[in-house]
């Protein structure tokens, strides 16, 4: 089970709004290499592992990856907080906001929602490893990835 | 806060480094340092701003959780 701890992993403290840059982060909310996919990845495949040591690795990150994604959450909302409606137009945010104004919703980049296609839980040790050995990967791919999609936005 | 998150961050990380080196007395130590570091720091924060949890004995008539600063709000949201 788990228990709530009213507390960010980091504390977020974001002062200007960047609607632009929100629909880009949003991604790793609930895009196809997000913390919520991660959080269930790991969280799935524990059931499966056979020793100690990877079920408690499991279940340890899974936990954290959960806490990252109430940090990206909390990101998310305050790049969106106050916003006009001449803003919204000019960044580009009016797509996510005909959706979901400026709730917190688990979508990709580009609007697509949150799907467990995103991941693989296939109750073997050797299978399920290497696909958290590739979904790892993906954040050597992001980070660079990130200032590469906001340099020509801002 | 920052203390706090500090000394949970990393205590987090050496229960990480234990989940796969289970004998490494070193490593135990070193986790339950950080861990009553963090014991330590939650006390001082939570005197200040109010519970972290549910289960801190904070408020004997009113549920104080509640009021306790939201993680992902600043000061002017949590006036409203």
């Amino acid at each position: 089970m788990w228990q709530y701890e009213k507390k960010l992993q980091y504390p977020v403290k974001i002062k200007t709004p960047n609607p632009r840059l929100a629909q880009i982060i949003c991604t790793q909310y609930g895009g196809p290499d997000g913390e919520l996919g991660a959080s269930l990845r790991y969280l799935s495949q524990r059931f499966a592992m056979p020793y100690p040591e990877l079920k408690g690795l499991l279940t340890d990150i899974g936990t954290e990856e959960l806490g990252h994604l109430e940090m990206i959450g909390a990101i998310v909302y305050q790049l969106t907080r106050n916003l006009t409606i001449d803003e919204i137009k000019k960044s580009g945010f009016d797509a996510y906001f005909v959706d979901h104004t400026t709730g917190v919703y688990p979508s990709s980049a580009s609007g697509v929602p949150f799907t467990a296609a995103y991941l693989q839980s296939k109750g073997d040790v050797l299978t399920d490893l290497h696909e958290d050995l590739a979904a790892d990967a993906t954040t050597t791919k992001e980070q660079p990835a990130f200032p590469r999609a906001r340099k020509p936005l801002i | 806060m920052k203390k706090l998150s500090g000394a949970q961050f990393a205590a987090l990380e050496m229960q990480l480094f234990l989940d796969t080196h289970k004998n490494n007395a070193d490593a135990l130590k070193s986790m339950r340092q950080y861990q009553r570091q963090a014991a330590e720091y939650r006390k001082e924060y939570e005197e200040r701003f109010g519970p972290i949890t549910h289960n801190d004995p904070f408020g004997d008539t009113r549920f104080e959780w509640l009021n306790a600063p939201w993680p992902w709000e600043n000061e002017s949201e949590a006036k409203k």
